[in-house]
């Protein structure tokens, strides 16, 4: 009688430590991946001032991050005169690159050019870019060199002046979008200035 | 009479494999009409026109089914001179938008059949791909349900086993002679009464509940606030696999802010209507996504008029993945563009992969995004410990500290100014 009994116990302890285990293992493993988890003081990771990209109750679109007021600059900001017309872009030849021709703004041009116009405009600027390539709608991109790359708005690509390319990076122009809030006006310069390389190709 | 049959049927025989040949060479020369016509819509009118909507230009299916081609081929051609002559169609189709239209004089007027040939057919159907997603999803669901068919198994495999133990046990205590005590009348109740008053056992559950409890605590305590792995639902099913993996979009076209500031920036949706005004990824009966038409409900902006509706805008709230403690100051500049080199040594990243990969993981392989790293102290400390930032001498930031040292050691005077106490950050963040 008592053998039968601790015989039940071994295996009852053997299967209760089993099952323990189990359980430990297998609650440990399943975190719900949705929840940050236990948190203590949570009120010491929130911002006690808005970040800006939070909800914003004292506005009254709700957002933190609100354009200036209207006629106001912020400091720093560069006004660009011509406007978003043909008449803006014509005038637009008038201006010349401020920054000098030099190998280190050429390189920063390059690293721009790869990031936000070669996916599109491809790395020599021949309008073959990835995107282009896997043709999911974007696609019609102008080279910027040869006999046949022709701008929607007159004259050959190759032959455009830096201030109508600035004008186009501003607003940007049919397909292609305003890359005026990604790229600062020094930066546009310094991608101007590599795609006036890329026109040399032949 | 039979001469005549014969003759016929050659004549009939020799009519059907002319008349088949010919249709053959119909097709595939329209067929290839098509796809030339394909390849120079991509080439030359995809940048303002599509087929089934209005972009900068109008579509174009409509429009070839609507006009002649002895109005389109000297309309494509040169649109300019066309209007310039008088032509009424031509001042017509010319109020469409203020933007002209761009002049193709190097076309021939075969290509351009080709093109208004495309136009008319439209896309291939892609009948395949849906297939094999179709497939894709049934495995993942297949996985799961082998998994739980082996926990399953595996379960009464367990209990089989016991229970033949049992009759074994009871075989040989048969042969041994002792008598067996029937408990099958006993109950469940009973039984787990009777285990609880054996000490050995009510030891060893105690002991059970504390290595649980005990274990629970331990990892709870040191997961507290660490959100590694946390990935919420986010309000726009936007996958970082096919954007930044399969499309290849550097991380600093939508994050540009993390190059020259302390947050790497969300996008705001402007940034994402560069690609998305034109890629709507419609399906075979024309709906843009859902999941763009998300972008173009928060911005109140009608994909067919091509307008922004200022009065309908409301901003997409994305759900905060990673989230340093307010108390803990980060920049994201200073690490990407100062440290990238000592980052991309430290951690071992790929020259091709950008240096981001270093903390947030294998960005481009996410779905959806998660949190990678772990964002604690220690992690942070042990990297600060190890990495590697010399053979930097000639960075002004390491000049400025040597010229320092070199005051400090004549005892010259010393201002903090000199020490970049004069920097905004040191005090405003």
């Amino acid at each position: 009688m008592k053998g039968s009994i601790l015989a039940m116990n071994k295996k009852s302890i053997v299967y209760g430590t089993f099952m323990v285990l189990v359980t430990v293992v297998m609650l440990s493993a399943c975190r719900d991946k949705r929840s940050t988890g236990l948190e203590y003081a949570r009120n010491m990771y929130d911002p006690i001032a808005y970040n800006q990209d939070q909800p914003n109750k004292n506005f009254a679109n709700g957002a933190t991050a609100q354009t200036p007021p209207a006629n106001t600059d912020p400091i720093g900001f560069v006004r660009y005169e011509y406007a978003n017309t043909k008449e803006g872009y014509e005038a637009s030849a008038a201006l010349v690159n401020p920054l000098p021709l030099t190998e280190k703004n050429l390189l920063e041009g390059k690293h721009f050019f790869t990031v936000f116009c070669a996916p599109c405009h491809g790395d020599k600027g021949d309008g073959q870019g990835h995107i282009v390539k896997l043709d999911k709608g974007i696609s019609g991109v102008p080279a910027y060199h040869g006999a046949d790359a022709v701008s929607s708005r007159g004259g050959a690509m190759a032959t455009m002046p830096a201030g109508k390319i600035y004008h186009t990076i501003m607003y940007g122009l049919n397909a292609m979008g305003s890359h005026a809030s990604q790229l600062t006006p020094t930066e546009r310069w310094k991608v101007v200035m590599y795609v006036q390389q890329l026109q040399k190709i032949k | 009479m039979r001469n005549i049959s014969l003759i016929f049927k050659k004549v009939w025989k020799s009519a059907f494999v002319f008349a088949s040949l010919s249709f053959l060479i119909v097709t595939v020369t329209q067929a290839q009409d098509v796809v030339e016509g394909r390849t120079l819509f991509k080439d030359k009118c995809a940048s303002c026109h599509a087929l089934d909507h209005d972009i900068t230009g109008p579509a174009l299916t409509a429009k070839v089914n609507e006009l002649d081609e002895a109005f389109l081929i000297p309309w494509i051609k040169n649109n300019v001179a066309l209007i310039a002559s008088g032509n009424k169609q031509a001042i017509e189709a010319s109020k469409f938008s203020p933007s002209e239209m761009k002049t193709f004089p190097t076309l021939t007027d075969d290509q351009i059949k080709s093109i208004i040939a495309y136009a008319k057919v439209g896309e291939p159907k892609k009948v395949a791909e849906a297939g094999a997603a179709v497939k894709d999803e049934g495995t993942s669901s297949l996985s799961i349900v082998g998994i739980i068919a082996i926990i399953i198994l595996s379960i009464i495999v367990l209990v089989v086993l016991g229970r033949a133990v049992k009759m074994l046990e009871r075989l040989i205590l048969q042969k041994q002679g002792i008598a067996i005590v029937e408990e099958e009348g006993v109950s469940l109740a009973t039984g787990v009464r009777r285990l609880f008053k054996n000490k050995k056992f009510v030891a060893f559950f105690v002991l059970c509940l504390i290595i649980v409890l005990g274990s629970f605590g331990w990892m709870g305590m040191w997961e507290t606030g660490v959100h590694t792995g946390y990935q919420p639902v986010q309000p726009i099913k936007f996958s970082h696999e096919l954007h930044a993996g399969i499309n290849q979009i550097d991380c600093q076209y939508c994050h540009s802010g993390a190059f020259k500031s302390k947050n790497s920036t969300i996008p705001s949706l402007n940034v994402c209507m560069n690609c998305h005004k034109n890629v709507q990824a419609r399906t075979e009966d024309g709906q843009i996504s859902p999941e763009i038409q998300k972008i173009y409900n928060a911005l109140g902006y009608d994909a067919d008029k091509q307008t922004y509706d200022k009065a309908k805008e409301k901003p997409i709230e994305w759900v905060r993945v990673h989230n340093l403690p307010d108390f803990a100051y980060f920049n994201h500049s200073q690490h990407v563009v100062v440290g990238e080199a000592a980052i991309r040594k430290e951690k071992g990243i790929d020259p091709k992969d950008p240096v981001c990969f270093a903390c947030h993981g294998p960005v481009n392989t996410m779905e959806e995004i998660y949190q990678y790293s772990p964002l604690t102290m220690k992690w942070c400390i042990n990297c600060h410990k190890d990495a590697d930032i010399s053979g930097k001498k000639n960075d002004a930031f390491y000049a400025n500290i040597i010229a320092a040292h070199e005051k400090i050691k004549k005892g010259e005077k010393i201002t903090p100014a000199m020490l970049g106490g004069l920097e905004c950050g040191k005090c405003h963040y």
